[in-house]
């Protein structure tokens, strides 16, 4: 069987799965099954993504996010990119069992990723226009001559310019599902995985308009309608994709992560310095991205990264240059840390529900360099702000621009295949899964270094095949009541 | 004479121009009258068969059935012999999609051309139009629309009589009384999976006192009440059809018997106008919602009227025509909605109830029909009379409303007869050793229906339809034995024994003759037609069971149903009617003359494929 991956980036559940108008959505869910995803931690996506494409947790792909400390230093994080995950995908095992791929805008794939098939780079791409953003070559000639300019992502979607964002996104999408349709007709392939990033720029930039709860919300918005509309617009495209199918494919809608409302942003390196755990040379006067400060590392224990969870690194003898911390106290240290995280009230005083994990607790392996702790503020109502100069724990503004909305730990996905024995609502099923269940019902084999469990678990069935038998019966119920003839 | 700005087509299917000039000549149609004095009259020749779908495409189109493909009610698919419904079929393209229907109504219809030329239509319950087309104005689709059921209208008789029996095409659905209580259960579409019924649950009260039973459907507000006798309002329906979709629909009762037995009718389950459709009915998709909130809502389905009810005998004549009487007003307050607001353009209306009308009342026409004998009925003698008198009140108040820039155009898509006698064709077709049935299967109710018996090696002709044979050709056929070469001599033996057959009984002439395809069509979809067509007596028609690909042994058999007028007999005798309130050529008019007068009417372009002549002078 073919597979069909329909990657929609932050998809949220409440929306995806709920709201009636999603004809081509429902008609999928009825045909097959449909449910949450649990998404890893952090769920972001990068490395989401990645860890869906290869049934691996953050810390055995040795990612722990978008961007990641390449060593002990203190030089800063560095950008991930397809270099930073080769680990074998769906689509390697595809290829060996000789069958071909077709990629488009799967994060992270720039540089391109040298499949058996074609590979279209994703967000990270810098410039689509300048850069060898395929693979092969001379797919991006074919891509111009389609669209004319390729767009991989709306650059500074963090804006208050609203209109202007959103005439972006849109366009950005439409193109994407036209380079999509050419490829699905056209090319030859097994394995066919696209993502649409424009859902994930269009959860940030209208959350606060959509969602009633927000603390920024104007009921009488005029771009209240926005975020609905996109998903509208995702079921319009997706009913198009439909289209060019044959029923011997597999097809999965699926988010790497939901989306939900903002609270605000806590000042996490902020709170470390009122704590005198993180220590500076100079108090800055105004408000100072954490890569600006003056920060005094022999005097430093702990100090955190903003974004929409926070990885917080301790500063460890033996480990950091100039490590503060004693080896002998790092689990201890590391509980108290976790436990006044976990602790950390709101603006209005109240406990915040903050989750913090622990790495070597919640990843099966650890590669690279990962953070010492995982917070998620709020249970990520609340998102990790790194700089310093606030005066206050808990703001309203964002760092890197407006920015209405958080990841959630769910997103969505939804199912359909012929051979599906699975029907309806399924629960408990996790971003893990998505690859053993996938190859499964493709009739492929399922690598070792997959970690997920297939969800039909050897229980594929037989497609129904028509019966020629009840032709009559359908017959004479098409023609029952014409009175000509009866 | 002032130019004109605005063509009025009103349709009233089936007006017989023999039935019509009598009563034109006494004074009963003042309407038409008026129409014929101020431009003319003259009769209208129909289409090879003289079937509604086949003579309306060619009215829409102005071609013959070989530039649009309707050549009969019933087509089959050479290559499984299977029989389906001409008007439309449904596909699925994979299992991620939704079925679609498709119009098999092909060609430039009229309204095309208009749209293009940016002059705007409403074209009204014309045959064919499912699923309606996209055109410039409204377009609300007629016959060929399915009950929610996907047939043509399945409705449904609840009863306490243990003894009931099941008729045709409908539910038979036995109920028992718990004191003056039923639980019972409305039944809607097929899940779309599992074909299994999906129901919704419903309780009848009697009240006795009241001469009635309220009627409550699960899901729905309110209480429904069924007066003996009387059909009921509209109650509308929501089936689940599995997790996520549910299907919409409407129906109306009619309460038929109270004692000794709670006799129940509910009309087929029908689309509702006013919801969101999985097929819709109407271009734009919200034109029937709009129409609704206009006129009411109204009956949706291609086949209204419930014929199927009075030919089981779940109700009376009485009854039918009570329920004829809502559809023509229904229809007409639609026709004068869009009289009322377009202005400027093209207006189609179809009236189909003339055409039911006659079909189930021809009886009362004829002492000895066999229908008549079989179940002797009185006090309907002056329906089918009456019912010409109540369109031509209906065009009276079409033409009250009117100005000088309109052109009115009136007509009958074909004639009506008696439907005495029905021919089986494939008994004929056995006799003569060119259709063999498998061995051992006995002709008759052994070898039943749908060609479902027949031994294709060793037949060389089939029928199915009402009057369509088909040879079972080499290279066609998916078991097709008969060579190209042999093709024309055997299409003419057929010819020449079937012209001119005689009924042993009554010694008529039961066929005047056979046409084949190549002397009746041409265009791109001739392909499709049938290879021969028989061309009827008055009084006959292709039989009951030859219309479903049946194989009695006999060659003749009364026709005792309630449906006993008919017109798909020799089209020479069964010619239409037509007025216009300006003169027109009356010489020689033709179904495939409309379409180009139609649009020199209005200064738009002739369709490119158009074979008529325009009519006016």
């Amino acid at each position: 069987m073919k597979i069909l991956i329909i990657g929609l980036d932050c998809a949220a559940p409440e929306i995806l799965l709920q709201d009636q108008r999603l004809t081509n959505i429902r008609r999928l869910m009825e045909a097959g099954c449909y449910g949450r995803l649990e998404s890893v931690i952090p769920p972001i996506t990068v490395p989401a993504w990645m860890c869906m494409s290869t049934s691996q947790d953050p810390g055995s792909l040795g990612v722990y996010g978008f961007r990641n400390r390449s060593d002990h230093s203190y030089a800063g994080l560095k950008i991930a990119n397809a270099k930073s995950i080769q680990e074998l995908a769906m689509w390697d095992q595809v290829a060996r069992e000789g069958g071909r791929s077709v990629l488009i805008g799967v994060p992270p794939s720039y540089p391109p990723r040298k499949v058996n098939g074609i590979c279209v780079g994703c967000f990270l791409t810098p410039d689509p226009v300048a850069d060898e953003y395929t693979h092969p070559a001379s797919v991006k000639a074919e891509i111009a001559n389609l669209v004319g300019e390729y767009e991989v992502d709306v650059k500074g979607f963090r804006t208050d310019r609203k209109e202007w964002l959103r005439g972006e996104i849109f366009r950005m999408s439409k193109k994407l599902f036209q380079v999509v349709r050419h490829y699905l007709a056209n090319a030859d392939w097994q394995y066919f995985h696209f993502v649409d990033i424009g859902l994930d720029r269009v959860h940030h930039g209208f959350w606060s308009h959509h969602d009633p709860q927000h603390v920024l919300h104007d009921p009488n918005s005029p771009f209240r309608d926005v975020i609905r509309d996109y998903y509208l617009h995702l079921d319009e495209e997706i009913g198009r994709v439909l289209e060019l199918l044959t029923d011997d494919t597999v097809v999965l809608v699926v988010s790497d992560h939901g989306a939900q409302r903002l609270d605000g942003g806590f000042c996490v390196n902020e709170w470390l310095v009122r704590e005198g755990l993180l220590v500076l040379n100079q108090q800055p006067k105004t408000v100072t991205a954490f890569d600006k400060l003056d920060v005094n590392w022999a005097k430093t224990k702990v100090w955190s990264e903003g974004g929409y969870y926070a990885r917080v690194f301790f500063n460890v003898k033996g480990r950091e240059p100039e490590g503060v911390i004693d080896q002998a106290d790092y689990e201890s240290f590391r509980d108290e840390i976790k436990g006044r995280l976990e602790a950390l009230p709101d603006d209005q005083g109240k406990p915040m529900g903050t989750l913090v994990f622990k790495p070597n607790e919640i990843y099966r392996n650890l590669r690279n360099v990962p953070p010492d702790l995982i917070a998620h503020f709020g249970a990520l109502y609340w998102r990790s702000i790194g700089g310093v100069g606030y005066g206050r724990l808990h703001i309203q503004e964002n760092d890197t621009g407006p920015d209405d909305c958080n990841h959630a730990q769910y997103g969505a996905f939804i199912l359909a295949a012929s051979n599906l024995p699975l029907q309806g609502e399924v629960s408990g099923a996790r971003l893990l899964d998505v690859g053993p269940t996938l190859l499964e019902l493709g009739g492929y084999d399922v690598p070792s270094s997959m970690q997920g469990r297939s969800l039909v678990a050897g229980a594929t069935r037989q497609p129904p095949s028509t019966t020629s038998a009840d032709g009559e019966a359908i017959i004479k119920e098409r023609l029952a009541g014409l009175g000509y003839i009866s | 004479m002032a130019r004109i700005r605005r063509v009025v087509v009103v349709g009233f299917d089936g007006l017989d121009p023999r039935i019509f000039e009598r009563l034109l000549a006494n004074g009963s149609l003042p309407a038409f009258a008026r129409v014929r004095g101020a431009g003319g009259y003259s009769r209208v020749a129909t289409t090879l068969p003289a079937q509604t779908p086949v003579a309306w495409s060619s009215f829409a189109t102005g071609t013959n059935p070989g530039g649009h493909g309707i050549y009969d009610f019933i087509r089959r698919d050479p290559q499984s012999y299977l029989a389906d419904f001409s008007l439309n079929r449904f596909e699925q393209k994979n299992m991620f999609l939704p079925p679609r229907a498709v119009n098999l109504r092909r060609g430039e219809a009229v309204w095309d051309v208009l749209s293009k030329a940016g002059i705007p239509s409403a074209v009204i319950r014309c045959p064919c139009t499912f699923p309606p087309d996209d055109v410039k104005g409204h377009m609300l689709a007629g016959m060929g629309v399915p009950d929610l059921r996907g047939g043509l209208g399945t409705p449904g008789f609840y009863t306490s009589d243990p003894g009931a029996r099941r008729g045709e095409s409908e539910h038979l659905i036995p109920i028992q009384l718990a004191g003056d209580t039923v639980k019972t259960r409305l039944i809607g579409p097929r899940h779309p999976k599992n074909r299994a019924d999906l129901e919704q649950a419903m309780s009848l009260r009697i009240d006795r006192a009241g001469r009635r039973v309220l009627i409550r459907v699960d899901g729905t507000d309110g209480e429904l009440a069924a007066e003996l006798g009387g059909w009921t309002g509209w109650i509308k329906v929501k089936f689940k059809a599995g997790l996520l979709q549910s299907m919409s629909g409407m129906v109306r009762f009619l309460l038929v018997g109270l004692d000794p037995h709670l006799e129940l009718y509910v009309s087929p389950v029908n689309f509702d106008p006013s919801a969101a459709l999985l097929y819709p009915i109407s271009a734009p998709a919200e034109y029937a919602k709009e129409l609704a909130e206009e006129v009411g809502t109204f009956y949706t389905t291609g086949m209204v009227e419930d014929h199927g009810g009075l030919n089981n005998g779940r109700f009376g004549e009485g009854a039918y025509l009570a329920q004829c009487a809502d559809v023509m007003a229904e229809r007409e307050r639609m026709l004068q909605h869009e009289l009322s607001r377009l202005r400027d353009g093209f207006i189609f209306c179809l009236f189909d109830t003339p055409d039911r009308i006659q079909h189930m009342f021809w009886r009362f026409l004829e002492r000895d029909h066999p229908a008549r004998l079989a179940a002797p009925v009185e006090g309907f003698d002056d329906v089918i009379e009456q019912h010409y008198r109540t369109c031509d009140a209906i065009l009276g108040r079409v033409l009250e409303a009117l100005d000088d820039d309109t052109l009115v155009i009136t007509l009958s898509d074909h004639g009506f007869t008696s439907f005495r006698r029905g021919v089986h064709l494939n008994g004929w077709l056995l006799k003569e050793g060119l259709l063999a049935l498998k061995s051992g299967v006995a002709p008759g109710e052994e070898a039943g229906e749908y060609l479902r018996s027949v031994d294709w090696a060793r037949t060389k002709a089939y029928a199915v339809g009402i009057g369509s044979v088909y040879l079972n050709l080499r290279g066609r056929e998916g078991e097709g034995i008969v060579t190209p070469d042999e093709a024309p001599a055997l299409s003419q033996r057929i010819e020449d024994g079937l012209t001119g057959l005689k009924d042993p009984i009554t010694g008529e002439v039961a066929i005047r003759g056979v046409t084949a395809r190549s002397a009746a069509y041409s265009g791109p979809f001739a392909a499709e037609s049938p290879d021969l067509v028989v061309r009827f007596s008055e009084g006959y028609r292709a039989s009951w069971t030859t219309a479903v690909g049946g194989v009695p042994a006999d060659l003749f058999e009364d026709n005792v149903k309630r449906w006993s007028g008919d017109h798909i007999v020799d089209p020479a005798l069964v010619p239409g009617i037509l007025l216009m309130n300006r003169s027109f050529r009356s010489e020689g008019a033709r179904l495939v003359d409309l379409a180009p007068t139609i649009l020199a009417a209005l200064g738009a372009p002739r369709g490119s494929a158009m074979e008529g002549e325009e009519l006016l002078s």
